[in-house]
């Protein structure tokens, strides 16, 4: 099957605090809050100046004001921002990424979906491996690139789906593309037409 | 790396351009184009002397899109075991030499969104040639050049006509320092830093680098150490199954190759790990001078890079 023996399907590791760093940027959504709180109880055991230039932007899930938030300004995170989806989350990080210096360490927390928009807009900037830290949790629906005709469709938690651009039927591949932040679909009854193999749930 | 990959070359210019530092042009004998080369590269000058052959690194600092000829700059070192003594005492125009192939082990980073460069006197060659890389390509830079007074500023007027205001010079005569921690401190995501200059000023820029928050994948440097003179010791090798004597001015990679033994080397001034040898038996303290191995590695002392470590010691046998 198409689906398996592909090996760039992207591995995140649990956060851990880099105090090394001299800002810390800390991008999170739904339950991604935890392992950032996690990051910044580690980092008050380690010093009380970095917490002063940690700055964390947050999606809640439901898109509202949340307890999340009031964590994150309890743990002394003076600029902890909410947003109300990842578009406009983003459109933030790339802006404080456009004015952020050398010393800045990167953490993000959330789907596979939404670290690889984050990375792909950090690769933009030149951020390195060893200046991002990123852990995956929530849902691991994938967003879906369509060879054929270049559309991406978010949130995809079956093997095969319907195209949003030309609503062809796209099998789901393991290959990821970083530069697109999504895996690639590509059409999956082309010898067939109308073949489709069952639809099943399996990103979940 | 052998003798067979090296090219014969002709001295067609040399320059006197501070008391202590000589610009030398160099052409091949066979004519035409010398291989290409990337800014940051440094070559192995192979020097024909009166007892022995030295073999030493010096940084390609003329324009990669040049490639009739390679500029190099030699500092005459005061405590030289012989290289830059020939090179300024003995090598004149129509001098023949061999070269090994260009290395970079300095190499700009190609998708950096700035570049600083840190040059403390002679460190100024490899910079040279980055910045030639640099021109017209888009990318800010800026250049920072410590000397001490300007008759020791190797090549000012070619990088204040080329540079304009992106060089910043520091005299040490008048008591002029770069600031590090503001320099560093403030630049922007995505810069990357590269020093080259005497080992005080590289070690002070990785930890003021390292102090503001720089991951170590944006800080790079070249520091070609001079093998030091130390204790004369013998080494046995043991695949070839001969003792070597290393007397106190001759390195032991020198002393190796000296006795018909060949060992793989990129820089001769332990940075590239190329020379990295086994040690098999030990009886003294081996005396690390490479920037190479980890302090860990060091520590254990199974293994040396020959082309700049010595050894304290009765018996020492290398996998050689
Ligand atoms: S030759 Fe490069 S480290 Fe010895």
């Amino acid at each position: 099957m198409l689906v398996t023996g592909i090996k760039s399907k992207p591995v995140y590791a649990p956060l851990q605090a880099d105090t090394r760093g001299r800002y810390h940027l800390m991008l999170g959504m739904g339950v991604g809050a935890a392992p950032l709180l996690r990051v910044i109880f580690e980092m008050q055991s380690a010093a009380a100046r970095v917490l002063k230039n940690t700055r964390v932007l947050y999606v809640p899930d439901g898109g509202s004001a949340t307890p999340e938030i009031e964590r994150f300004r309890a743990a002394a995170v003076g600029n902890a921002q909410t947003f109300p989806g990842t578009p406009a989350l983003l459109e933030e990080f790339r802006s404080t990424l456009a004015r952020s210096l050398m010393g800045t360490r990167l953490y993000v927390a959330g789907t596979e979906s939404f670290i690889g928009l984050a990375m792909k807009i950090a690769l933009e900037f030149n951020l390195n491996k060893d200046e991002i830290r990123a852990e995956e949790c929530g849902t691991s629906a994938r967003r879906v690139y369509c060879i054929h005709c270049r559309a991406t469709t978010e949130n995809v938690r079956t093997n095969i789906a319907s195209c949003v651009g030309c609503g062809r039927w796209l099998l789901v591949r393991d290959h990821y593309s970083r530069r697109l932040a999504a895996y690639m679909g590509v059409m999956v009854d082309a010898e067939a037409p109308g073949e489709l193999p069952p639809l099943k749930e399996m990103f979940l | 790396m052998n003798d067979a990959q090296t090219i014969a070359v002709e001295v067609i210019g040399i320059e006197q351009v501070t008391p202590q530092i000589k610009h030398f042009k160099l052409a091949a004998v066979a004519g035409g184009s010398l291989p290409v080369f990337s800014g940051g590269s440094h070559i192995i000058v192979v020097m024909q002397g009166a007892d022995r052959i030295h073999k030493n690194p010096y940084s390609l600092l003329g324009s990669p899109q040049q490639l009739d000829t390679y500029e190099i700059g030699v500092r005459r070192m005061e405590e030289s075991r012989g290289g830059s003594h020939f090179m300024h005492d003995r090598v004149v125009i129509g001098s023949r030499l061999e070269i090994a192939h260009p290395v970079n082990l300095f190499g700009l980073d190609k998708i950096a969104r700035k570049h600083v460069l840190i040059a403390g006197g002679i460190g100024i060659t490899p910079i040279l040639a980055q910045l030639e890389d640099l021109h017209g390509g888009g990318v800010p830079y800026e250049l920072h050049y410590s000397v001490r007074s300007a008759e020791h500023a190797a090549f000012l007027e070619r990088l204040r006509r080329r540079e304009g205001d992106r060089l910043h010079t520091y005299y040490d005569s008048e008591g002029q320092m770069i600031g590090f921690e503001t320099l560093l401190a403030t630049q922007p995501l995505g810069t990357h830093v590269y020093v080259c200059g005497p080992a005080g000023m590289i070690n002070h820029v990785i930890a003021t680098a390292k102090a503001c928050g720089w991951p170590d994948s944006h800080i790079h440097w070249e520091q070609f150490s001079a093998p030091p003179v130390g204790d004369a010791f013998e080494v046995f090798l043991a695949r070839s199954k001969i003792s070597v004597q290393v007397p106190p001015d001759q390195s032991l990679l020198e002393s190796i190759e000296a006795a018909g033994v060949e060992v793989p080397y990129l820089c001769r001034g332990g940075v590239c790990g190329f020379c990295h040898t086994r040690v098999l038996e030990l009886d003294g303290d081996l005396i690390h001078n490479d920037h190479f191995l980890s302090e860990a590695d060091k520590a254990k002392g199974n293994s040396i890079m020959p082309c700049v470590s010595r050894a304290h010691c009765k018996r020492l046998v290398l996998d050689l």
